[in-house]
């Protein structure tokens, strides 16, 4: 591992340890983006160039954006705001996030990273028939997820079903 | 079609990046003076006239004050995040403006007329201009005032729902070309005519979407002053709110040097082909484009204002995407498009020309 490599390890880490322990949640989102963009930086260093930009456009830019609205509508900025539903989870979920990284690098420990491709750099023109040749059916299957996640959390928060209820809830009171 | 580029060595691309600074910099001080004067023509008044022959001296004169009036930091602040906002706004609006290229390759003294050359040139401006927003965001928040929050969310969603028009504006042309590289997009338009000729449509959503990005007039709800006193710089004072400013004007710059190099032709020009030229007559007539329209253009709502980006912009773009990606993928003759988008700004001016005048219907005051 050289000198550079290291220091970026350590920035990670150090980025990352922030998000957990600010008591900030807009200082913990800030970190995050630092995070993100160190991340974005390593990218580009391992020739993954495109995977870089995208990483800065869509996590460090649209994601952390609709993170930070979600804090500010909600005034949650602080750590004191509101209750705590898992009272002294802390060490449960330290457990299932080692539990997570376990499971992904045992993912990677069978994966046979040797691409006979040229990537060129990562550039978009050697990734696109990449994607969509090879792997199209991974992409569409990911693209299914996200759409069905997106069906989803528009439909709980469907406006009909809200005012249903709270008809309901009325017609209840004026019956009590 | 396969163009490659010299390299400069590092302490030429600093110096350019130093002159980048500087010159947009000095040209922001003067921006302002240049389009206060405009508008005072506009509005048939005189403008600032008063310190220096035709008020040449006023940039100057209010930078002075600026520095030296009180620096207030409120004290329900975030102080390091209020510290912080104005200086990412204005860090990544001067980030944008190195990638645009001014002449053909040797054309800077020997050296190249670009500070950076990047093959995913349009990727860089959009990860910077998203960053751009984080500058506006956390202003609102640190600030710790109502006002301040809600110019500042009204206006980061504004741009993030507009990003994605500018975004998907920009594939027609990147499809044509087959690259993310600026200076592919001029050289490709060198040969093959300007952009703009195969992808009217795209132009014109991509002309509306950057003006909503610099947050010009027809768009400039994150400081609409009759609602919501400044806007998301309502606590600043001094030099950080002329940080903002400076951001803001920085923005409408590199907007009216974007455009005409992704879709005018950059610095080529069919006849008379000087390098810096004629890429300087397109910026400023762009800027005195986007000063006329402010000059002359009502504010948008709120809700018209996204209803126009998600409902109109979006889908045009979209549309134009799908017709160039399709004539892509058959490999049809490129002059359907120009077909195409000579059709579409027909319709475009049938659909100005004819639209009848909106009718009292009885009653009214």
């Amino acid at each position: 591992m050289s000198p550079l490599e290291a220091l970026a390890l350590l920035f990670l880490l150090g980025t990352g340890v922030l998000v957990v322990t600010l008591r900030n949640a807009i200082h913990a989102a800030l970190a995050l983006i630092l995070n993100f963009l160190i991340l974005a930086g390593l990218y580009v260093a391992l020739d993954a160039r495109f995977l870089g930009f995208i990483q800065i456009i869509v996590y460090a830019g649209a994601i952390v954006v609709l993170f930070l609205f979600v804090i500010m509508l909600l005034f949650a900025a602080q750590g004191e705001v509101g209750f705590d539903p898992l009272v002294r989870s802390k060490p449960l979920a330290a457990l299932l996030a080692l539990g997570v990284a376990g499971v992904l690098l045992s993912g990677l420990w069978g994966l046979r990273l040797a691409f006979t491709q040229d990537l060129k750099g990562g550039l978009p023109q050697a990734l696109g028939p990449l994607l969509y040749g090879d792997w199209l059916f991974v992409l569409l299957a990911v693209g299914f997820l996200l759409m069905a996640a997106t069906v989803v959390a528009v439909a709980l928060v469907e406006p009909g079903k809200a005012s249903r209820t709270q008809e309901a809830e009325k017609r209840e009171e004026v019956v009590r | 079609m396969n163009w490659s580029y010299p390299v400069d060595p590092y302490w030429m691309v600093a110096l350019k990046a130093l002159l980048v600074v500087v010159g947009l910099l000095t040209a922001f001080a003067f921006m302002t003076l240049i389009e206060r004067r405009l508008l005072a023509r506009f509005q048939v008044r005189m403008g600032p006239n008063r310190v220096g022959p035709f008020g040449l001296l006023q940039p100057l004169a209010d930078a002075i004050k600026s520095i030296f009036k009180e620096d207030i930091v409120v004290a329900q602040a975030d102080r390091f995040l209020f510290v912080l906002a104005p200086l990412i706004s204005v860090v990544f609006a001067l980030l944008a403006f190195g990638l645009i290229p001014f002449g053909p390759p040797g054309s800077f003294f020997g050296y190249q007329p670009w500070v950076i050359n990047l093959d995913l040139g349009i990727l860089y401006l959009f990860a910077v201009s998203e960053l751009a927003v984080y500058g506006i965001f956390l202003s609102g928040w640190a600030s710790g005032s109502k006002y301040s929050l809600l110019g500042s969310l009204r206006s980061s969603a504004s741009l993030i729902s507009y990003e994605l028009g500018l975004g998907l504006a920009l594939l027609a042309p990147v499809l044509l070309v087959g690259s993310l590289n600026l200076n592919d997009i001029v050289n490709w338009q060198k040969e093959n005519g300007w952009l703009f000729l195969y992808a009217f449509p795209a132009f014109l959503v991509y002309l509306i979407a950057s003006m909503a990005e610099a947050a010009r007039t027809p768009f400039d709800l994150p400081e609409a002053e009759q609602e919501l006193v400044g806007g998301y710089h309502t606590e600043y004072s001094s030099i950080k709110w002329a940080l903002f400013q400076m951001a803001e004007y920085i923005h409408f710059i590199t907007a009216s040097a974007l455009i005409p190099t992704l879709f005018l032709g950059g610095w080529t020009m069919p006849v008379l082909e000087v390098p810096y030229l004629w890429m300087f007559l397109k910026i400023a007539f762009f800027l005195f484009l986007f000063i006329w329209i402010r000059a002359t253009w009502f504010r948008l709502r709120y809700d018209q204002l996204l209803r126009f980006g998600w409902g109109f912009l979006f889908p045009v773009a979209l549309l134009w995407f799908l017709v160039t990606a399709l004539v892509v993928a058959l490999d049809l003759p490129r002059t359907y498009l120009l077909y195409l988008s000579a059709l579409s700004f027909l319709a475009l001016l049938g659909a100005v020309l004819y639209t009848p005048k909106p009718a009292r219907k009885g009653g009214g005051a």
